[in-house]
């Protein structure tokens, strides 16, 4: 096991630079997550600790030691890729056991019952014998973590591992992940394109865009208090307002933001938190949000109509689509509305300042 | 661990250096050897050679003797004379013509109609890659010769004919025989490419079928068919054997002559006419390369659907139809005439060739050609081709999957043997190893055998990199990178995960290698001359004169060795790497 640290990490290919200054700082037995859309720099990232991609500049560290001269196959990483990459010409246990001609097991273990611990860690005991060809998907990726897993690395690598996988399939083996990796303790990087699924696994996670990272927290952090306008779209759902602020009342936190003509009273986002600047003054522009589940039908503030657009049954609530004015809310409730017209508010203290 | 791990390390580029000298040694040094020979004169560098036969109209027609007298351009329209190289690409120019004719209507039959053995038969069209040319010479011998079972048929018909070979006609159709199948593939495999969506949207807006066909599907064919077309052009400038055993010196090209100077000891004049043809056919393989590079295959979303070929005749039936009794006349009746003449003699049926070819023949003259010989020798040399093609094969199928500065240049290099000819190959080997090569004050000789074997794991090799360098290319490169971050080093990787993927392109290149040294003739030939290193084409070519029966027995083992080769190749293989 051990830490891993990336300083000032650029990548650049010919014509385009896929990272940018990335610094993150990964601590033993953590389970990390990098979570972006396709091109924001995720993959590179991981492959770049892995060995496979050298950094343009910036440095890797592997428990504080500089990785740059040592390749892959020295680096003591487990990957797991997406479409598994099994061995094809070799059985299951011959995958498993494929490290261990490089690394004998830990624990003194011999190879048989390494193997056999790993392939009953991953529910697939009396599978060995199979080949790659003759298991499901879910299978097949339950071998190729057990095969990462075998020489016990010091840093395990998930490259979007289950997005080949169906939804219901998907979340039983995120828990499965989830549960051997604490059983393990192992150091783990997870990428993935799947913010809910970002949320739902990891210790912390850094949300990248174009190359870069945005930022890194607790999955609650992260939704909670968005850093960047990005983040908060990116990460659940949200409600963004751009508006003027006008003014502020006495000596509340709260300030009043003017957006398209109406006016909202917001928390300035001072409140508990120091995150250094000033305080919004009026004649700043800024942005705001509000989470779907935070705007309320006739609630005592901060009041506003639209129209209803769409409305989604998700079973335990119904998304709306609303539009006010040019743009188009989003809120959720468990009880569903009739009717085109509603009056929508939020609590000032629900807000959060980008 | 240290010490497996250097020697890993230095495994890759010493067999880089290992297989770089052996290629310059088996084919860049008797190449160049030529090249010199071209413009050297009694130990003297002169291009005296080279403008004496710019200069003669035997070799260049009208444009040497417009040199002399412009005049001649005017005067002698249009009866131009043509010269051995105007001669030899006129009649490329009318086999190209020849197969494009027969290889299009095979590729819209194979392309748009369904039948029992379709797939058989487009399997069956990538057979001249491994078929020996020899072997299609004396199946047109055995068919349109003097004794051959058309000529015969047509005689008992009571038409007054007597041999179709020694013409012009017969070597286009041979040619065409051999180039056809080719233009028909290349083509119908771009042609189910085309969406079916295509020409129904152009339907949708207002155009006729026909219309829609010239505005949406030709359009989209002619590159391919371009590709075949050139293709075609090169095999038959190039061609020698077809021409050799059914024109003779009557109707040479200049690889007949090439060959016809070197039988006559006039070493000079054949370098400079070889340099020459090589320098054309170097500069054309290029512009194949270059053009087949720039295709892109693609794959129709929805492919128009098949037009059952047997049902109530319409135009179209009717087209495919009269097309395949075409194809049946073309294609069959010369295998079936070769099968024919081997069993047959003065008494009807014998199995008299077949006995003749495993006798031993105490009583034959020193001179003669024994049959048994020429079996054995095909294939201790075929074996030793292996041994030599197979590694080079795979190691440059290996180099040319990495990434690193002056890989296309090794990738041209060791893809040159493609488009430099048998006879090059063995004229340089001659010159240079049969004869001998001075280094360090010493004389070294080289046998013939080991120079035929020399030649033909060049003419083999590349089969084995094309096959295996795309079977490389597809191993999904995360399947590489899992075998490294388990600890497996470079080398590792390529003897554990990469090279047990491959193994049924290995063989399939092998089967390739095997097929193309057992069928080869044009350096085989040179290399035989006054040796007993003879072997089965070479034999076929002596005998088909004199003896056809035994002739065409040897060909039917050839055809069976082609044949088996060909079914792995078709199971195992990618290809030939032309145009799938």
């Amino acid at each position: 096991m051990a830490d891993l640290e990336l300083a000032g990490v650029r990548k650049a290919f010919a014509d385009t630079v896929a990272l940018d200054d990335v610094s993150l700082d990964i601590a033993e037995g953590e389970f990390f997550t990098l979570v972006g859309p396709s091109g924001c720099g995720k993959t590179t990232t991981l492959r770049t600790i892995a060995g496979l991609e050298s950094p343009t500049s910036g440095t890797v560290r592997f428990g504080g030691e500089d990785v740059a001269d040592v390749p892959t196959e020295e680096r003591d990483v487990g990957i797991v890729f997406q479409n598994y990459a099994l061995f094809p010409h070799m059985s299951v246990r011959e995958n498993v056991a494929y490290g261990l001609k490089f690394a004998d097991p830990p624990d003194g273990q011999s190879v048989d019952e390494r193997v056999a611990d790993l392939l009953d860690l991953v529910d697939l005991s009396g599978m060995g014998d199979r080949e790659p060809d003759q298991l499901s998907g879910g299978q097949q990726q339950r071998v190729a973590l057990a095969r990462a897993l075998a020489p016990a690395p010091d840093v395990l690598l998930l490259d979007e591992p289950m997005s080949a996988l169906d939804a219901r399939l998907r979340e039983t083996l995120r828990r499965q992940v989830k549960r051997i990796q604490t059983e393990l303790d192992v150091t783990t990087v997870y990428v993935t394109h799947d913010q809910a699924e970002a949320l739902a696994i990891s210790d912390r996670l850094a949300v990248m865009s174009d190359g870069a990272v945005e930022q890194v927290g607790t999955p609650r952090e992260v939704y909670e208090e968005p850093a960047t306008e990005f983040v908060a779209s990116f990460v659940g759902e949200n409600n963004l307002f751009r508006g003027e602020v006008v003014g502020r009342d006495g000596d509340d936190d709260a300030i009043t933001v003017a957006v398209d003509g109406a006016e909202f009273r917001v928390d300035d986002g001072f409140d508990g938190r120091d995150r250094g600047g000033e305080a919004p003054t009026a004649g700043d522009r800024l942005t705001f949000c509000v989470r779907p589940e935070d705007l309320r039908v006739d609630a005592d503030a901060n009041r506003f109509e639209v129209a209803v657009e769409t409305a989604e049954f998700l079973g335990e609530t119904t998304r709306y689509y609303a539009d006010w004015g040019d743009r188009t809310v989003v809120f959720r409730t468990p009880d569903p509305h009739g009717g085109d017209a509603l009056t929508l508010g939020f609590d000032p203290a629900d807000t959060r300042m980008l | 661990m240290r010490v497996t791990r250097v020697a890993e390390r230095l495994t890759a580029p010493a067999l880089a250096v290992a297989t770089l000298a052996l290629l310059s040694l088996l084919f860049f040094y008797p190449v160049g050897i030529v090249l010199v020979e071209a413009v050297r004169v009694d130990g003297v560098y002169t291009l005296a050679t080279v403008v004496e036969v710019l200069r003669d109209p035997f070799f260049f027609g009208v444009f040497a003797q417009a040199l002399d007298d412009p005049a001649v351009v005017v005067r002698s329209f249009p009866d131009y004379r043509l010269g051995l190289f105007g001669f030899t690409a006129y009649q490329a120019l009318l086999s190209t013509v020849a197969a494009i004719a027969l290889g299009l209507p095979g590729a819209y039959v194979l392309a748009r109609f369904e039948f029992p053995g379709r797939k058989t038969i487009r399997s069956l069209t990538a057979l001249p890659f491994v078929m020996p040319t020899i072997l299609v010479a004396i199946g047109f011998v055995a068919t349109f010769g003097a004794t051959g079972v058309v000529t015969g048929a047509l005689q008992t018909l009571g038409l007054q004919v007597e041999s179709f070979t020694g013409t012009l006609g017969i070597i286009v159709l041979a040619h065409a025989f051999y180039d056809a199948p080719l233009i028909a593939r290349i083509t119908a495999a771009s042609w189910e490419g085309i969406d079916a969506e295509m020409t129904e949207t152009a339907r949708s807006l207002g155009a006729s079928p026909l219309r829609a066909f010239r505005d949406v599907v030709i359009p989209q064919l002619l590159p391919a068919i371009l590709t075949g077309a050139l293709l075609t052009f090169i095999f038959s400038f190039m061609s020698f054997a077809i021409v050799l055993a059914l024109g003779g010196l009557s109707l040479a090209t200049v690889e007949v002559w090439v060959y016809h100077r070197i039988s006559q000891l006039d070493y000079g004049t054949a370098s400079t006419l070889a340099t020459m043809e090589m320098l054309f056919s170097l500069a054309l393989t290029y512009a194949y390369l270059r053009y087949e590079a720039r295709q892109r295959a693609t794959s129709a979303a929805r492919p128009p659907d098949r037009i059952a070929l047997l049902g109530p005749a319409t135009k179209r039936r009717l087209f495919a139809w009269g097309y395949a009794i075409v194809a049946v006349v073309v294609f069959v009746v010369p295998i079936v005439g070769l099968l024919l003449s081997s069993v047959t003699g003065p008494e009807g049926f014998t199995l008299r060739n077949y006995r003749f070819l495993v006798e031993r023949q105490a009583s034959a003259y020193a001179f003669q050609v024994k049959p048994l010989t020429a079996v054995t020798n095909s294939l201790i040399f075929g074996a030793g081709t292996l041994l030599l093609a197979v590694p080079m094969g795979v190691f440059l199928a290996i180099v040319s999957t990495r990434q690193f500065r002056g890989r296309k240049l090794i990738d041209t290099l060791s893809m040159a043997p493609f488009a430099v000819s048998g006879v090059v190959v063995g004229l340089g080997l001659l010159r240079g190893f049969v004869f001998g090569t001075e280094a360090f004050g010493y004389r070294f000789t080289v046998t013939g055998g080991l120079a035929i074997v020399a030649a033909h794991a060049v003419g083999a090799y590349p089969f084995v990199t094309r096959n295996v360098a795309p079977a490389l290319a597809g191993i999904d490169g995360s399947i590489v990178e899992s075998a490294r971050s388990l600890g497996a080093s470079r080398a590792r990787v390529m003897l554990d995960i990469e090279l047990p993927l491959v193994v049924p392109a290995v063989l399939a290149g092998t089967a390739f290698a095997f097929a193309i040294s057992i069928g080869e003739f044009d350096s085989t030939v040179i290399l035989a001359t006054g040796d007993g290193s003879y072997t089965m084409p070479v034999a076929i070519e002596r005998f088909i004169g004199r003896r056809l029966g035994p002739a065409t027995a040897m060909g039917v083992v050839l055809l069976v060795v082609t044949s088996v080769s060909f079914v792995i190749i078709d199971r195992l293989g990618e290809g030939s790497g032309f145009g799938g």
